[in-house]
């Protein structure tokens, strides 16, 4: 929204029609006399080729997954094997117009994919470029495997080959001499050093992870393009279409590249989708889908209609051509793109589909139509090449496969992981743990003006960092330094320092972020690194990841956590799991701001901590200081692992009441994992998550003056990772303990500390360790919420009904066994 | 009209008994008098005879099952009588008229949560926090006197430190006797049927051949007793708290083996019980103890509990384990009220009608194992005593002069922790003195 565009009511309002361009459907018409001005002969065999390399290699998994046989080579794979039998000339088509640059991502399909574009690279690099890319690829335990076992010793891009197909056949069978030591698997094979990124085992799951990829070449003024490979099932996907549209967003080309500093230019992707006309078994024309022709879309998304195109993907060099005019609008700053590019898949969806939703007559007539033996035919008859030519090709092939196959099921040269003598070995791979203060020191940060001169920072600095004057009096609330004020230290910091620092959401630009974390960014950070997202969550957190990917780190937010859901996969699958899924290969440098609301009602109010720290993967945290919030976000920052960062809306004014002498106005740290100590005490201890801390130490605050019971409140801080050492020694001390936060009771991260406290400390406690969240109900309104969320009093309650009575006591909540077993009967 | 028979209460200490046989069983007729069944605590064993006569109508604790005292264990009155009222249960048609009616109001459940008492012991189980269960045993409370103040009755750690503050205080192995007391445990021997003893094998020779550990791994099982259960684990408590040593001496017997030839000779004559060397041992305890207020002492905690009068305890070797009879006040009797007081211990605590209260109490310990020819031993102490003297054997020594004199031992083991090795040799050596000099010792 910003104040430059401005909208009038006659604009609005104005008649007209809405007219479209057509758009191409296989268009190529190129006579093979034409072609041969552009291809040499060994520019067409190897095109041959590669197809017949994705082919066998296809065939021989096919081969062990139906006969456990291939060739004379016995194996039994009991992973997936979602073959692309048909699609080659698509794929080989693509990765012949592509270099390193160039980054592709993929599908559960995606074998093929991975071959040609490696194949391609190798093409395109030079022999040191290749052999020192194998050398230093996971210190060469890959090379070591392939090496010396060629017919051309010394020949390198020989080498490079057998390297390919060793890795990714590796990788499928989970061997650690796989491309990501078997930890990836044949839906998530990768190699980032020839511009492969991962494929992905969620139907359109790679869409806003490849935007995020664009997003790094468009804000960091890197070369090459970026494509979004998907089927077209993966159009029926919101966060494909979301990143259709992100990536289509106005603002990249009017607003973006800092008053003519940089290049306008839109989202370098092209979003391409190898249309084998089913996801799964459900056919996207006439059954699953309405657009008929999946080029369609590109209609609906921007003006040039993403440049959408269909093409014929049984003829390689149709896709050639078509692929390198998409690429060099891309170049010029004209995208994002649509390529439409029919194929068909004669294998299965998998070896046990038995084709229920096809017939037989269209299986055997696409076989007839098979793109390699066409493509040969045409060569042949064209006078390129001879048959004898072909079969000689073939025959190495079959030869090269057969071999690589037999080397990647040895025990011996291509092991497992050995989890019996190496047990942790996983879970040391789950996190990267780095402290990296900028992922490129070397340049200097785009910013438009001195932070000094930031309003924000004037006006901070007239704020007291501790909440209380010399006399231990509260100052006013607008005299503080707040959570909100923490937050935005640490970011402006971090924006200054790392040059790739990217950050977005809803309304984060002009507006300042819904509560006003952002407020005096807008002024000095320009668009391409700070502005307003879509309401995309997918799309926004999907292509966080993918920056992180390309070597970038990014803040986004959402704005409520109560919208997690919607960027669900994103959360659970995408970012939490690809450090660990390369084997540590990927660094996932991203914080996630979630705020948590209140007084906003059942869809707007929800502490979903729980959600997050289930998966593992991800680190979470849930500050309730202004110290702890700027430290922890300086953490999250300097670090390189993905972070949920909760923050709660009760609280972003709350000064700093804890941390004698204030927020310090310099970055500093504070350790993921540790809980702190609020009040210190002796009869029972407090543990509270998140803003419930000042109810908890109202709650205190009572239980001395009235009852006399000295009560210890510890802050949890994070949740992942927690140390429970500090608890342990509180609960040692004064034998009980109660958890409390404002999330729902059932299955919340306080039943899981109570339930790993009470095994840890079981000797020690005095009651069973105890837990006071909010009630498994809808959030109410706010003027009921006093009945939802845990309160002061109903702390003192529970404490009496559960752990300690308290005689005198007289509860207002009903928080007894016999409630929680009938409401638990009722599935409240 | 039926009657309700209850289980005793066997002394203050005793929260709950053990049934360890039944002689009669529902439908019996029994006259009052007649024995009903047998229950023991951890330290005796008791009949319970009938109350009245009638019909045995219910029976509510079976063999094996721990009884809280004063909860009624069976029911005897006329044939055919309605004893729901007694046992708890509704008659059968009752209960099938009310059964509809129950979950309908599901509030109800509520207050009758609320208004029940707080319970220290539901069914087996006693509730008591692990925190609190822990400090129990550290601090040897009296835990019948802890007032469980926790939710549902629980004993919580305040409810410890509450009766540790008003001096509640009982030995570790009364405190885990009574933690363990709410489980269930049985006293009844049990042989499995693959331990069956088979008969010697008939060629010693061949029988490693041939049997093995097989024929001789046999074993029977037989579980602790309550007794056994005591001493177990007091003796351990003994040896692994205290700080424990044992001074051996002897003394010159002649004085007292004549003092006794003499009694035997005429004790008829003065209408005196008959009184045997330990009698007279003891006798010499009890007017040694009093100069020693430290050997006549429990050490509990910190602080020392300093006896005004010697209460012996008298070890007396039972089927069913050892025992110690409290001779409360001997520094007060003669020799003779001594002489009959320990023979009448010895006898009851040899048929198990020691109550617990008699069984409790002593300042210090007297146990004879020379009957039995033992020269010498190390006593152990019956926590929380500070000592306990050994009575051995009398052997013969040579004098300097190379005469013959019948020596007797004493082997006495004291804490070091409440006295010093100084102390403890002039008690003993008081006490041989005394022995040694009967007749004047008889005048104090």
């Amino acid at each position: 929204m910003p104040k430059s565009q401005y909208i009038s009511p006659s604009d609005a309002f104005a008649s007209g029609f809405l007219t479209f361009d057509k758009i191409p459907l296989c268009q190529y018409k190129k006579t093979l006399a034409q072609e041969k001005k552009l291809y040499t002969k060994a520019d067409f065999l190897r095109i041959y080729r590669d197809m017949r390399i994705i082919r066998e290699f296809e065939t021989m998994l096919n081969e062990i997954k139906t006969k456990s046989a291939y060739n004379g080579v016995e194996y039994t794979n009991p992973g997936p094997a979602h073959l692309s039998i048909g699609q080659e000339a698509s794929a080989v088509g693509q990765a012949y117009c592509l270099d390193i640059n160039d980054f592709t991502f993929g599908s559960h399909r995606s074998h093929g994919e991975i071959l040609a574009k490696g194949l391609s690279s190798i093409e395109k690099l030079t022999e040191t470029e290749l052999y020192d890319i194998m050398k230093e690829f996971l210190g060469g335990n890959i090379l070591r495997v392939v090496e010396g076992k060629q017919e051309n010793q010394g020949d390198v891009k020989e080498l490079a080959v057998d390297f390919l197909l060793y890795g990714a056949l590796a990788e499928i069978f989970a061997r650690t001499t796989g491309f990501n030591k078997g930890l990836g698997g044949s839906m998530h094979a990768f190699f980032i050093p020839f511009g492969i990124f991962p494929n992905n085992a969620i139907v359109g799951g790679a869409a806003p992870v490849a935007l995020g990829a664009a997003l790094y070449k468009r804000s960091n003024h890197k070369k090459g393009i970026v494509i979004a490979n998907s089927g077209d099932g993966a159009l029926g996907r919101g966060p494909v279409l979301e990143a259709l549209n992100m990536a289509s967003m106005d603002q990249i080309r009017k607003l973006w590249g800092m008053d003519g500093k940089y290049a306008d230019g839109g989202m370098p992707i092209l979003f391409n989708v190898f249309n084998n006309f089913y996801g799964m078994g459900g056919q996207t024309r006439g059954e699953t889908m309405g657009f008929d022709i999946a080029a369609r879309l590109g209609a609906g998304f921007n003006p040039d209609m993403l440049h959408a195109e269909k093409v014929n993907g049984y003829d390689p060099l149709a896709v050639i051509d078509a692929t390198q005019r998409k690429k060099e609008l891309l170049l010029k700053g004209e995208g994002p793109a649509l390529l439409e590019v029919a194929t068909y898949r004669v294998s299965g969806h998998s070896p046990s589909d038995s084709s229920t939703y096809r017939s037989a007559e269209e299986i055997e007539e696409w076989k007839a139509a098979c793109p390699i033996a066409a493509y040969r035919k045409k060569l042949v008859e064209g006078g390129i090449a001879a048959e004898a030519e072909f079969d000689a090709i073939e025959a190495d092939i079959i030869k090269r496969i057969t071999k690589i196959c037999r080397m990647a099921i040895d025990e011996e040269i291509s092991p497992r992981m050995d989890l019996d003598s190496q047990p942790d070995i996983i879970s040391s791979i789950m996190f990267s743990n780095q402290s990296v203060p900028s992922l490129d020191p070397d340049r200097q940060a785009d910013v438009l003006i001195p932070k000094e001169e930031n309003p924000r920072v004037k006006q901070i600095a007239g704020k007291a960092r501790y909440a209380f004057d010399d006399k231990g009096e509260m100052l006013p609330k607008i005299k503080q330094f707040g959570l909100r004020d923490g937050i935005f230290e640490a970011i402006l910091d971090k924006f200054y320092e790392d040059p790739t620092l990217i950050a977005y959401g809803e309304d984060n630009r002009d507006w300042g972020g819904a509560f006003a974390v952002y407020r005096g960014l807008t002024e000095a950070i320009p668009y391409h690194r700070f502005f307003n997202a879509p309401i995309s969550e997918a799309a926004i957190v999907g292509s966080a990841v993918g920056y992180a990917m390309a070597g970038g780190r990014a803040i986004v937010e959402l704005m409520y956590a109560d919208f997690i859901g919607c960027a669900g996969d994103e959360i659970f699958n995408q970012l939490s799991k690809w450090q660990s899924m390369s084997a540590g290969i990927l660094k996932m440098p991203v914080v996630v701001r979630v705020s948590v609301g209140s007084k906003y009602g059942a869809q707007h109010s929800q502490d979903w901590t729980a959600l997050t720290a289930h998966i593992p993967g991800l680190k979470v945290c849930f500050p309730a200081t202004p110290y702890d919030a700027k430290g922890l976000m300086c953490a999250a920052l300097n670090g390189t692992d993905p972070v949920i960062f909760f923050e709660s809306q009760r609280i972003y004014d709350i000064g700093e009441q804890f941390h004698a002498g204030g927020v310090p106005q310099d970055s500093y740290e504070i350790p993921f994992g540790e809980p702190d100590v609020k009040r210190v005490g002796t009869d029972v201890t407090i543990l509270t998550i998140g803003a419930v801390l000042y109810r908890a130490l109202d709650a205190a605050k009572k239980l001395q003056e009235q009852y006399g019971i000295s009560a210890e409140v510890i802050d949890a801080r994070s949740i992942v990772p927690f140390n429970y050492e500090k608890v342990l020694e509180s609960v040692k001390k004064t034998g009980r303990i109660l958890i409390v936060g404002d999330a729902c009771d059932r299955n919340s991260v306080m039943r899981d500390m109570a339930s790993n406290i009470a095994e840890m400390a079981f000797d020690y406690l005095d009651a069973p360790p105890v837990v006071f969240g909010s009630r498994n109900w809808i959030t109410p309104a706010y003027e009921f919420e006093k009945y939802f969320f845990p309160q002061a009093d109903g702390i003192i309650d529970v404490i009496s009904q559960k752990i300690l009575p308290i005689p005198g006591h007289v509860s207002t909540v009903n928080e007894s066994e016999i409630a929680h077993i009938e409401r638990s009967k009722e599935g409240i | 009209m039926a009657n309700p028979v209850i289980m005793p209460r066997q002394g203050q200490s005793v929260e709950a008994c053990i049934i360890t046989a039944w002689h009669k069983k529902v439908g019996d007729a029994v006259r009052e008098g007649d024995l009903l069944f047998s229950y023991e605590t951890d330290k005796s064993a008791f009949d319970e005879k009938s109350p009245a006569s009638g019909t045995v109508l219910a029976i509510l604790a079976a063999e094996g099952d721990v009884v809280p005292c004063l909860d009624t264990v069976c029911v005897i009155g006329e044939a055919g009588e309605d004893v729901s009222a007694l046992t708890g249960a509704p008659p059968a048609e009752v209960r099938e008229a009310a059964a509809p009616a129950a979950p309908a109001d599901p509030n109800t459940k509520q207050p009758q949560a609320e208004t029940a008492p707080p319970v220290k012991r539901d069914g087996d189980i006693l509730r008591i926090s692990p925190r609190a269960r822990a400090l129990a045993l550290q601090t040897g409370v009296d835990m019948t006197r802890v007032v469980p103040t926790g939710p549902h009755g629980r004993i919580i750690q305040r409810d410890i430190d509450t009766a540790l503050d008003r001096g509640y205080h009982a030995t570790v192995a009364d405190v885990e006797a009574y933690l363990a007391g709410g489980y269930k445990g049985s006293t009844a021997m049990t042989v499995s049927q693959n331990t069956a003893l088979e008969p010697a094998p008939q060629h010693p020779d061949t029988v490693y051949a041939v049997h093995g550990v097989a024929d001789f791994g046999l074993y029977e099982e037989a579980p602790m007793s309550g007794v056994r259960k005591a001493i177990s684990r007091s003796m351990c408590a003994s040896l692994t708290e205290m700080a424990q040593l044992t001074l051996n001496a002897s003394f010159d017997a002649t004085a007292i083996m004549e003092y006794r030839k003499h009694l035997k000779a005429n004790a008829q004559l003065l209408g005196l019980p008959n009184i045997t060397l330990n009698d007279i041992v003891l006798y010499a305890v009890s007017r040694t103890l009093p100069d020693h207020p430290y050997i006549n002492a429990h050490l509990v905690g910190e602080t020392f509990r300093l006896y005004r009068h010697a209460n012996i305890g008298l070890a007396v070797d039972t089927d069913r384990g050892l025992l110690v009879p409290t001779l409360f006040g001997a520094d007060t009797m003669t020799l003779s009220q001594i002489a009959a007081a320990s023979k009448d211990a010895a006898e009851r605590a040899r048929s198990g009608q020691l109550s617990p209260d008699e069984m409790s109490g002593a300042s210090f310990t007297v146990t004879n194992l020379g009957s039995l020819g033992i020269e010498s031993f190390t006593p152990v102490i019956n926590p929380p005593q500070t000592a306990i003297l050994g009575v051995c054997t009398i052997t013969n020594r040579l004098r300097a002069d190379g005469s013959v004199y019948p020596a007797m031992g004493l082997s006495l083991t004291f804490d070091h922790r409440a006295v010093d090795g100084a102390p403890a040799a002039k008690f003993l050596a008081q006490l041989c003195t005394g022995l040694e000099n009967f007749q004047l010792l008889l005048g104090k």
